[in-house]
């Protein structure tokens, strides 16, 4: 009886069964795909670390000899024992452990630190990798929480598609309150009629679910596509390689399953407890608990505004999780559209255009000092090349008298005032960074032009300038000079030791940098020194980076074919010796703009799916609204409501339900964008000619259109049918 | 044989000054095969007293015994069991469900217990019902007469030990009236259903063997078919 009745009933609702079953596929499709991802993800820092640290589990470090080592081995879960050479320092073994059950590693890796004699403090755990199965030190307060973030996020979600999905539920539930209050006064037990409704929500739901899930490791796969084809370019990244296991898809139907039942019990224990008395009662109509009038419509629409400010009223909760979910998905897409643009606004400024002109292709040479660099001769006679430095990078600091600080800093309040605590002082004097930039000598020459000094390799060129922090903002730099540019000579200091300084001639004062794709320190007198000069300090000074870089410069108007082909070339020459890592400008360019639109498709993706869920969720709303209120239609009828004022009912009720969201969520997008312009110091006008308007307003039209389309639906059937039948409201199916 | 008893029921609906005394401790018996109406202006009280004795609704105060059972003291279940098997309810507005055919909504008690029926009495109920033909047909391709009969034959498939009709003519003209009248009357003298039937219509109480009269939710009075009271036209 049950199996004919809610088939029956599936067979004439049509449009809220399908609401139901489209609310469950997006469920079961997002679920999956979230699992999947998680998965994947998992899977991905899985390999990762092994890659990275060793896939060891648990290890042991001592003393160990072969018969320890055997006794290891014969540790019942203990898989196996490998001695790791590369650490192993005699006379001290470093064994790693590989258990079988590795959930028990913190117990029996003390149980074997005991049986071997040794401390507790010999055995280690691979902390990291452990993690990833869930497996935590008990005796560990704060253990990593990746993988439980990624469960809570799961849940999440899954809670916020319960809320959103509840609703499709409750309409096409709600909409029978009477039916089953007629099944209770005849002898239907509470539990009889949840199970119904249960039985119902499992049948409309199965192949939504599947459905969903199928197609959600699909679009999984093809994320992890679509990552891999984004990030090719991230150095030392190894590629993601989509995985799947049958285990994840129970767990994906099984959320599914899981999300879809909860929300159709919450409606269904919710009608099953009403009384047969309260159900039979129920025509479905609208109340208002208390008097409240709506006051702007009223003014603003007359009588239509009233009667529609009130059925919204008296809606009020059945459509929060519309608005919810709408309002959610809503700001999430406008704010992510507004940081990606602010983020490409600020990009461009502190990256591609400052540097446009500062390199064409960078070369960085491994572990290899610039006094090797005798393949740059070879690298300025390649093709299209127009100029090469090569240089490497040193710490030092320097002292400088307070006497020799400029009459600008001074003007300021002083070193203290503009740098604070980046300059030392001490008595007279104060110490400052002085960061060193090596040049080859050729390149060195070649700034000296640069500058309009006479080109020599006996001396330092000083960068004297401190950001004027008082006066400018970061993004906005300006520069005052640092000290009075009177000395010959500059006086610099090993920066670990701080001792035995070296006295080097000062060629010239500049506030010029050379052509070179760095940021300097703020606060610091950077030193460009030749090759030549650093080869007679080097000893004392020291501190130099490891490795060597090589700027290449190309010819004026060079594209990215002819740059690609250059960067092959120039690699080609450094790579016969040594170990290189290169990138080119353009190229750059190109991969953080396809990076950038990645993210943005991404989180694009999810935004959209929230507000398909958003938008689906006003529209069986919407749908469901309508036929609750057929008999409320008909009652305006049957005063002589004319089709045309009903109408123009539907209209205010669209223009609220689709409106209220998009209010609430403008004005905080405004807030939220103002504040990430104050706060990156950027030009409002400038985001303001880039600002996301289209999407937006796409966005803004599909709700609208939805919205509208829902109404225009159920308001012709609303208007098209019979006034006794409805007023009636028995028969209604 | 008395097969139902009410004693002191009150039933008072809200609280302080929003205290609304709906019955007021109401006493009442009723013997097998007893054909009692009950009359009372709007208001007084009298579907209140049928929900409560089909516990459709619970009483405030007092006790209702229906075959030596105190259903006022039942929980949700056990009360649905009760109406299932022991009440068969009809009601002004038929409620019938919609989407189910003639012969499903007839059957629906017994389909609840997962029992089949009695196909005789089943075949005997809707002759005499006169819908037999009607059986696959849906609800609101019937008249209201017969979408009343309908009711009365879900409400008799059980044979509940009470028939509780509210109003049941309320929605019907003056020849489907007396029809309906005529079939409680029958089911009442060859099946010998006892029917407590709630009306406001003179005409139709008088077709009881009882009139018991309530009125703000008091029993003002009850008199039998042939009483001294009854000839005295005390109505």
């Amino acid at each position: 009886m049950w199996r004919d009745y809610s088939a029956s009933f599936i067979k004439k609702n049509r449009v809220s069964s399908v609401s139901i079953m489209a609310a469950a596929f997006i469920s079961a499709l997002f679920l999956s795909l979230l699992c999947s991802l998680f998965f994947n993800f998992w899977n991905y820092e899985v390999e990762r670390i092994i890659l990275e640290e060793g896939d060891w589990q648990g290890r042991i470090t001592g003393k160990v000899s072969e018969d320890d080592l055997s006794l290891l081995q014969n540790f019942a879960n203990v898989e196996k024992v490998v001695v790791n050479e590369e650490l192993s320092e005699e006379p001290e073994i470093v064994a790693d452990v590989y258990f079988h059950n590795f959930r028990t590693i913190y117990q029996d890796m003390l149980l074997i630190t005991e049986k071997l004699g040794l401390d507790a403090d010999a055995a280690s755990y691979h902390e990291l990798l452990l993690s990833r199965y869930l497996i935590h030190d008990p005796q560990d307060k704060e253990p990593p929480l990746l993988m439980a973030f990624y469960l809570v996020i799961l849940i999440i979600v899954s809670l916020s598609l319960i809320l959103i999905i509840y609703n499709s539920f409750a309409v096409s539930m709600n909409a029978r309150i009477h039916q089953f209050g007629i099944f209770s006064s005849i002898g239907a037990t509470p539990g009889q009629i949840c199970i119904c409704l249960m039985q119902e929500a499992a049948v409309l739901c199965a192949v939504p679910i599947l459905a969903g899930s199928i197609i959600g490791i699909g679009l999984s796969f093809g994320t992890i596509h679509v990552i891999n084809l984004l990030a090719a370019d991230a150095s030392g990244r190894h590629e993601a390689v989509f995985r799947y296991h049958p285990l994840v898809f129970v767990a994906a139907i099984l959320v599914s399953v899981l999300t879809v039942l909860i929300s159709a019990w919450l409606p269904a224990r919710k009608l099953s407890r009403l009384t047969p008395l309260e159900a039979i009662r129920n025509t479905g109509e609208l109340r208002l608990k208390k008097k409240k009038q709506s006051r702007i419509l009223s003014l603003l629409f007359g009588m239509e505004g009233e009667l529609a400010g009130n059925a919204l009223i008296a809606q009020k909760k059945a459509l929060r999780t519309s608005r919810l979910s709408l309002t959610l998905s809503f700001l999430g897409f406008t704010v992510m559209l507004c940081f990606f643009t602010l983020s490409g606004i600020s990009t461009n400024h502190t990256y591609f255009e400052r540097y446009q002109d500062a390199w064409d292709v960078m070369v960085t040479v491994k572990d290899t000092g610039v006094e090797n660099m005798n393949l740059l001769e070879e690298i300025r006679e390649l093709q299209r090349v127009r100029s090469s430095v090569a240089y490497q990078k040193a710490e030092a600091v320097c002292s400088i008298p307070e006497t020799d600080i400029s009459d600008e800093v001074n003007a300021l309040g002083g070193p203290g005032a503009v740098a604070g605590d980046f300059v030392t002082a001490g008595k007279g004097s104060c110490l400052v960074k002085a960061p060193v930039v090596i040049m080859d000598d050729a390149g060195f020459k070649e700034y000296c032009e640069q500058i309009g000094i006479v080109p020599e390799v006996s001396g330092t060129i000083v960068l004297n300038r401190i950001w004027d922090s008082i006066n400018s903002n970061f993004r906005y730099k300006e520069y005052v000079p640092f000290i009075k540019e009177e000395q010959n000579t500059i006086s610099l200091q090993n920066a670990g030791q701080g001792e035995n300084p070296v006295e080097i001639p000062v060629l010239g004062f500049t506030r010029e940098p050379p052509v070179l794709r760095e940021e300097y320190a703020n606060y610091a007198l950077v030193q460009f020194i030749p090759l030549s000069v650093w080869k007679e300090i080097a000893g004392q000074i020291g501190n130099a980076e490891a490795d060597t870089c090589i700027r290449v410069l190309g010819e004026d108007g060079i594209v990215l074919a002819e740059l690609n082909a250059l960067e092959a070339d120039v690699v080609h020459v450094v790579s016969r010796e040594y170990t290189v890592e290169s990138e080119n400008r353009i190229q750059e360019k190109v991969s953080d703009e396809s990076m950038r639109k990645g993210s943005m498709l991404i989180l694009g993706t999810f935004c959209a799916l929230l507000a398909l869920i958003g938008i689906a969720n006003v529209f069986s709303n919407t749908l469901g609204f309508l036929r609750q209120r057929k008999r409320e239609f008909a009652q305006y009828m049957s005063v002589g409501m004319t089709p045309g004022s009903m109408r123009k009912m539907f209209c205010i009720e669209a223009l609220v339900i689709a409106g209220r969201p998009l209010l609430i969520t403008l004005p905080l997008t405004v807030v939220f964008a103002g504040f990430m312009i104050t706060a990156s110091y950027l030009d409002p006008v400038e985001f303001l000619i880039k600002a996301p308007v289209v999407p937006i307003m796409i966005f803004i039209l599909a709700v609208f259109g939805f919205v509208s389309l829902a109404y225009y639906i159920g308001g012709k059937r609303m208007l098209n049918c019979n006034l006794t039948d409805a007023l009636r409201n028995d028969s209604a199916g | 044989m008395e097969i139902l008893k009410c004693d002191g029921i009150r039933k008072v609906y809200g609280s302080g000054e929003t205290c609304v005394t709906a019955l007021d401790r109401i006493d009442l018996s009723v013997n097998k095969g007893e054909f009692v109406a009950i009359v009372g202006a709007s208001g007084s009280g009298k579907s209140t007293l049928l929900h409560i004795l089909g516990s459709v609704d619970q009483p405030t105060e007092g006790k209702v015994i229906v075959e030596g059972t105190d259903i006022s003291t039942l929980n949700r279940t056990q009360s649905a069991i009760f109406r299932r098997r022991k009440v068969g309810l009809v009601y002004q507005f038929y409620n019938l469900i919609p989407t189910l055919t003639i012969r499903k909504n007839i059957l629906m008690p017994l389909l609840l217990d997962k029992r089949k029926p009695n196909q005789e009495y089943f075949e005997q109920v809707v002759s005499t019902l006169g819908i037999a033909d009607k059986l696959d047909f849906l609800p609101n391709q019937l008249s209201g007469g017969q979408q009343q009969r309908a009711a009365i034959a879900r409400s008799l498939i059980y044979r509940p030990v009470l028939l509780l009709a509210d109003e049941p003519t309320g929605n019907l003209d003056q020849k489907n009236s007396k029809e309906i009248m005529d079939m409680l009357k029958l089911s009442n003298r060859n099946l010998n259903q006892t029917i407590l039937l709630i009306t406001h219509d003179e005409k139709i109480a008088l077709e009881a063997d009882r009139i018991v009269t309530i009125e703000d939710g008091r029993i003002v009075s009850d008199h039998f078919h042939g009483s001294a009271e009854w000839h005295r036209g005390i109505l």
